[in-house]
């Protein structure tokens, strides 16, 4: 388990983390989410000691990482992929590893296997495609078989079918009983893979819990209804206490009722319904909308347009 | 390739007392120094450097026996030109030992290192004994060469001296611990300084220029404070004959020792204090 209390961290003027608490539970993916510039990074250095916290206390396994000897056995972390020497050929520099933590030289080869990076282990560092260095950083994190798992954005410059490994990967090592924190600034693809999220935004928890709770909470959902008697409906869905927006003529879209309810009141008017669903709005936007106004850079289209007129 | 296998293997070693995290950061950083290609060239150099130019600047004085000046008569060292190469030596060394450190900043390297052994101290003490031992080694086999090579071309003159004379074998080792401790300066700066040029530019300029601007100083202090100077230091420990311009052997490697234990110190601080 991962434990941060009234974690800050300040680099000069920047308050890159401010008072951030959250725990990471054991045997479940969580995702930790943030757009760039969020604090993500910072707070994962922290957690393998390379930055000390200006104030708070970030404890794996109740243990602060610095007070860990031969830690490569308990945590194992991705933060940097192209952390490596470009002259070091790649099964060289899981030896270095290995060595540093008594870790035996077979299980070098081991991890070689398991990331697929066999058939390139002799190749250098520097040759190696982005996506083949980002899993030689995936096998260094799994070298001493660890119990905690920190990755930063381990699927940036992956295939889809790279993608999709690391996400087979990440389950099955959280089904094994371990943490896995996983970072990434992509709200669909921790919906696919994390149980957890934890969202921040300019180094502050903005929300915390089970995936599914983030979709219900903060994306909501709406009743999309097609119907030639709109006028009609929405005079009875108003009744009901629903919220109803006229998209079109013949288009509603409802909210505070379920589109059982919703069928049902039409059927007992004998109104024509053309189509009734429920509609989910998606998660990248319930995530925007959560951090938008937290996001350090916004882009502008507006500009854009204007030239165009 | 999409295979997900973990091994629940138990490869937990049971004894994780200091002395066994010191053991095995040496072990990774031998690992590290002999995966990388810059080592190799840079030993090549100092090897060829030391033995190369000893030979050559001897077999000159040599050739140039009968036209000496007396100066060069009465103040003649055996090791004097056998040992000039370690001029030149240190600078490869010296680069060697910043890269060491430098080169891991510069990779983001650093960051798994000290992920590997949060143990900082101890790790950029793994690191100095790891290169020092490598140094020596490779010191003590170019010094000894050059050493019986150059003797036995002043043989022809009848100016060699034997391994067993008084102070020349001390001169011999004296040699490997002066680049020995030069190396352990270069990863003190490297650590201290973190980026490659800077931390050449201090070291280089330690060695070469500021020697040479201490000489411009008033009269008294000129030779007074170059006695003191790293290469000056290290020059004494393998002199034979006892130079007015250079410090006893024995002083000469505390001289040294004290910068490098200073550096180290500075950097050991440093490390502790801040961020990766």
């Amino acid at each position: 388990m991962i434990e941060a209390r009234k974690l800050s961290k300040r680099y000069g003027e920047t308050l890159a983390v401010d008072d951030l608490s959250f725990e990471v539970e054991t045997g479940q993916v969580t995702g930790f989410l943030g757009p760039n510039g969020s604090g993500k990074s910072t707070t994962m250095r922290m957690i393998v000691g390379l930055d000390m916290p200006t104030s708070g206390a970030i404890t794996v396994g109740g243990q602060t990482y610095g007070a860990l000897r031969f830690p490569l056995h308990e945590v194992g972390a991705l933060l940097d992929a192209n952390a490596a020497h470009p002259g070091r050929r790649a099964r060289n520099h899981l030896l270095w590893l290995a060595d540093s933590n008594k870790i035996p030289r077979t299980r070098v080869d081991e991890v070689l296997g398991i990331v697929g990076l066999t058939e390139a282990a002799h190749r250098r560092a520097g040759e190696l495609s982005l996506g083949m260095g980002q899993r030689l950083g995936i096998a260094a994190a799994l070298l001493g078989d660890p119990g905690t798992l920190i990755l930063d954005e381990p699927i940036n410059g992956l295939d889809p079918e790279g993608i999709l490994w690391v996400r087979h990967l990440l389950r099955s090592l959280a089904a094994e009983g371990r943490t896995v924190l996983v970072s990434s600034h992509l709200m669909t693809e921790m919906a696919l893979t994390a149980d957890q999220l934890i969202i921040i935004g300019q180094g502050r928890l903005l929300s915390s819990g089970p995936v599914a709770d983030f979709i219900e909470r903060s994306a909501g959902h709406h009743v999309k209804v097609v119907t030639p008697d709109a006028d009609a409906l929405v005079v009875l869905l108003r009744d009901k206490g629903a919220t109803v927006t006229v998209d079109g003529p013949q288009d509603l879209s409802v909210q505070g009722l379920e589109s059982r309810d919703v069928g049902i009141l039409a059927s007992g008017a004998g109104l024509t319904l053309y189509e009734l669903s429920t509609q989910r709005a998606s998660l990248e936007d319930a995530f925007m909308e959560l951090t938008h106004e937290h996001a350090e850079y916004h882009g502008t289209t507006q500009s854009l347009e204007a030239s165009r007129t | 390739m999409t295979q997900v296998v973990v091994p629940k293997a138990a490869l937990r070693s049971t004894d994780d007392r200091l002395p066994e995290v010191f053991l095995a950061a040496c072990r990774s950083e031998w690992t590290k120094l002999r995966t990388v290609r810059s080592t190799m060239w840079a030993l090549v150099f100092t090897v060829i450097s030391t033995i190369g130019l000893g030979v050559l600047l001897t077999a000159l004085a040599v050739g140039h026996w009968d036209h000496r000046s007396l100066s060069e008569i009465t103040g003649f060292d055996p090791l004097l030109y056998s040992y000039a190469g370690l001029n030149l030596a240190q600078l490869s060394i010296g680069v060697l030992g910043v890269l060491i450190m430098t080169s891991e900043y510069a990779t983001g390297v650093i960051r798994l290192t000290f992920g590997a052994t949060p143990q900082r101290r101890l790790l950029l003490g793994a690191k100095a004994l790891t290169f020092s031992v490598v140094i020596a080694v490779v010191s003590l086999i170019s010094c000894v060469a050059v050493f019986f090579i150059c003797q036995a071309l002043l043989a022809s003159k009848h100016a060699g001296v034997s391994i067993a004379d008084p102070g020349v074998l001390r001169a011999v080792v004296g040699g490997a611990v002066h680049m020995v401790l030069i190396g352990v300066i270069a990863v003190g700066v490297g650590a201290i300084v973190r980026h490659t040029a800077g931390a050449v530019a201090i070291l280089f300029a330690v060695l070469l220029i500021i020697p040479g601007l201490v000489q411009l100083l008033p009269a008294p202090w000129n030779n007074d404070i170059t006695l003191y100077l790293p290469n000056s230091a290290g020059a004494a420990m393998s002199a034979v004959v006892r130079f007015p311009n250079l410090l006893a052997p024995t002083a000469g490697f505390l001289v040294l020792l004290a910068y490098a234990a200073a550096t180290i110190g500075a950097a050991m601080v440093l490390l502790v204090r801040r961020d990766a």
